[in-house]
């Protein structure tokens, strides 16, 4: 009894995280926070260096698996947008370089990779869970955000994007 | 000789099964409709009442459980989702009554033994609310653990959180074990000062390489698999280390 008590348990919360996935949350326009992080090689990047063009700013960690699942469509996403103003940032959340070094390889994505080791920036946009993803639009302003894995070439997650390059002036496109 | 092997093995799967029959005992606890506990008891002077996560109670944390108890250290160990038949998730937790947790602690206080109450993840609710709960003579000599607690009321992308109403811990000594591998490590000042705002006086450890429920992980690590092994281990390890309530 207990057994078939805990299966049933189980198919709650596959449900319950089914339904959590995938789930966007609209923002009213506000000037994203301040994005301050290192790239590998030690040279601050900051949120300002991408401004005029869509962000796909994606909080992460090699330890986190959801993360992991969550990368190739990343991957695929910036195949298919190339050319195009968006540009796909990830933000390792509290681990050191080396230890982001020693993953990569097996990650297999192009887009730029940067730290937050002492988990600064991770707390100043009040991420509570990984991953956390958030949309910023062509003025620096988040403009959706999202717990959980998704599957970004596809689906609602494209259409953001999709939604948030059409409002760039064509002649800036 | 197929036959042979598999009744070796029947005989060890139930020399182990006795074992843990021999070592654990279910009490229920009184007052309640039927939940009950296992008691690991021990000669030690100290007594660990064990609060199971909103996962439930894993093999693992038996096994824990004995090893402590073979330490000298008593356990009470309770799957309150199992007690009032929960489902696995974390709001479950939120609905245990914390007037039967506390009649439990109340009932660890009156062995004489000194106490300390382990709560895991989301387990953190009921398991504070029922100390604050508590006469403050009684609360003043709890210690508390608390391994990886959830205690937000609300945690969105970019407002600061906001934790659960417990009551005041005035002279509770808290430690709280917190994975490095978790999203909730960097919050962990906040935590430690929403505690502290509470009454509550806060310790906090690091465990290094592990991340959350490391010990019942489908893709634990060789690190976590020996962590897990060797979980009673590291509890015994910490509560040395704490010297709370010595």
């Amino acid at each position: 009894m207990r057994y078939i008590g805990r299966w049933l348990s189980l198919t709650f919360l596959l449900v319950a995280v089914s339904a959590a996935a995938g789930d966007f949350q609209a923002r009213a326009p506000a000037p994203a926070p301040a994005l301050r992080v290192q790239d590998l090689s030690g040279s601050t990047v900051s949120l300002a260096d991408y401004r005029g063009r869509v962000v796909l700013l994606n909080f992460w960690a090699s330890w986190c698996p959801p993360c992991r699942q969550e990368m190739p469509s990343m991957e695929r996403l910036r195949k298919k947008m190339a050319g195009r103003p968006l540009a796909i940032v990830g933000v390792d959340s509290g681990e050191s370089a080396e230890e982001v070094k020693a993953f990569l390889p097996t990650l297999k994505v192009a887009f730029p990779i940067f730290l937050d080791p002492d988990s600064e920036n991770t707390r100043r946009w009040k991420v509570f869970a990984l991953p956390t993803s958030f949309l910023i639009d062509a003025q620096g302003r988040v403009r959706y955000s999202i717990a959980g894995p998704t599957e970004w070439d596809a689906g609602e997650g494209l259409a953001l994007i999709e939604k948030l390059l059409a409002e760039i002036p064509a002649t800036q496109r | 000789m197929n036959g042979l092997r598999i009744f070796l093995v029947a005989c060890w799967l139930a020399g182990l099964f006795a074992a843990r029959l021999a070592l654990a005992e279910s009490v229920t606890l009184p007052g309640t409709a039927g939940a009950s506990f296992e008691r690991y008891p021990a000669s030690g002077a100290a007594l660990l009442l064990w609060m199971a996560s909103e996962r439930g109670l894993s093999d693992a944390e038996m096994r824990a459980a004995e090893s402590l108890a073979r330490a000298g250290v008593e356990v009470w160990q309770w799957d309150v989702l199992n007690s009032y038949l929960l489902p696995a998730l974390p709001g479950s937790l939120d609905r245990v009554p914390s007037e039967d947790v506390g009649t439990w602690i109340g009932m660890a206080l009156g062995t004489g033994k000194r106490v300390t109450l382990l709560a895991i993840a989301r387990a953190a609710k009921p398991a504070l609310r029922a100390v604050a709960a508590l006469p403050a003579p009684a609360r003043a000599g709890l210690c508390v653990v608390l391994l990886y607690p959830n205690l937000y009321a609300d945690a969105e992308p970019l407002s600061e959180p906001a934790y659960l109403p417990l009551g005041r811990l005035d002279g509770v000594r808290v430690l709280v074990l917190q994975p490095r591998r978790s999203a909730s490590t960097p919050w962990l000042p906040a935590l430690t000062a929403a505690l502290t705002r509470a009454g509550a006086v806060v310790d906090t450890r690091i465990l290094e390489k592990l991340r959350e429920g490391f010990w019942v992980r489908e893709d634990a690590t060789p690190f976590e698999v020996e962590a897990g092994n060797a979980f009673g281990a590291l509890l015994l390890r910490e509560l040395t280390t704490w010297e709370c309530g010595k």
